[in-house]
């Protein structure tokens, strides 16, 4: 790798912009800073030109990895089931797509004997086993912020302070015609 | 309420002409001593560091604490007295 101090302004300039660093011009003022800056983005190892492909690539990937690791055949006849209950926050997407995979390969091996059948089921389970492992990838895509919950904590609260105040409001209105012995 | 110092709001409300370095809120005399030793012997010339890293404070607060050894508050204070100089009268 040559040296920074060694490139041009212009060369300079076209790096801080691959690291995505926003700068000014790099004149003798502000080069020592931008050169400190690069030094630091490389040494971080950030990928100069990161892409949404890249997910895309680590999606094949585990996908590749699912298929061989996958321990016997016959064992997925109860496995699929399991993995369809445990999931139940898959998009409806990603349900139709297997479902259409279980229906076409159910049709299309219906006159076949059994024997092919757990081979052919590689493919919707191969699917479905990529799939779980995207969605805690995609989960923590999609959630990245809030916790667990499904309401935001201080709207829980808002809502309890609420209803005690209308509680309150009730109690304190209510006028009887008896003594209030029993509550003083 | 305003946690803004006297000197920044000195500075902040009047054009700085040709005020020295010293006059910049995060800059007193040992690390106005040293920017003067730079070059940068006026708030202006200070100024024209801040305008061509575009403002940017972040970046600014880096290149002071590299150039003058200043610490994070010195630096982030002087660097809001600029942008706030800025906005009022660039």
């Amino acid at each position: 790798m040559s040296l920074l101090s060694n490139k041009s302004a212009k060369e300079i300039s076209d790096l801080l912009d691959e690291y995505g660093i926003k700068h000014g011009p790099v004149v003798d003022s502000t080069r020592n800073l931008y050169e400190k800056k690069l030094k630091e983005a490389m040494a971080k190892g950030k990928r100069p030109t990161s892409s949404p492909d890249k997910t895309f690539y680590r999606e094949e990937e585990e996908e590749v990895t699912y298929v061989y690791t996958t321990p016997s055949r016959s064992d997925f006849a109860g496995e699929r089931t399991t993995y369809m209950r445990s999931r139940p926050d898959w998009t409806e997407r990603e349900q139709e797509r297997s479902y259409s995979d279980y229906s076409r390969s159910k049709s299309e091996y219906s006159g076949k004997d059994m024997v092919d059948e757990p081979r052919m089921y590689d493919t919707p389970s191969t699917y479905r086993n990529s799939y779980v492992k995207s969605p805690p990838v995609k989960s923590d895509q999609k959630v990245p912020k809030t916790s667990s919950r499904l309401i935001p904590l201080w709207v829980q609260f808002v809502f309890f302070l609420a209803v005690a105040i209308f509680l309150y409001i009730i109690f304190s209105n209510m006028e009887t015609n008896e003594s209030l012995k029993g509550i003083v | 309420m305003s946690t803004t110092s006297q000197k920044h709001r000195d500075f902040v409300g009047e054009p700085m002409g040709d005020k020295p370095v010293t006059a910049l809120s995060g800059i007193g005399d040992s690390l106005g001593k040293k920017l003067e030793d730079q070059g940068f012997d006026k708030a202006f010339v200070v100024l024209g560091q801040f305008l061509l890293l575009k403002k940017d404070t972040e970046m600014f607060t880096e290149w002071l604490k590299d150039a003058s050894g200043a610490n994070s508050r010195q630096a982030g204070s002087c660097a809001q007295c600029l942008k706030e100089w800025c906005d009022a009268f660039l």
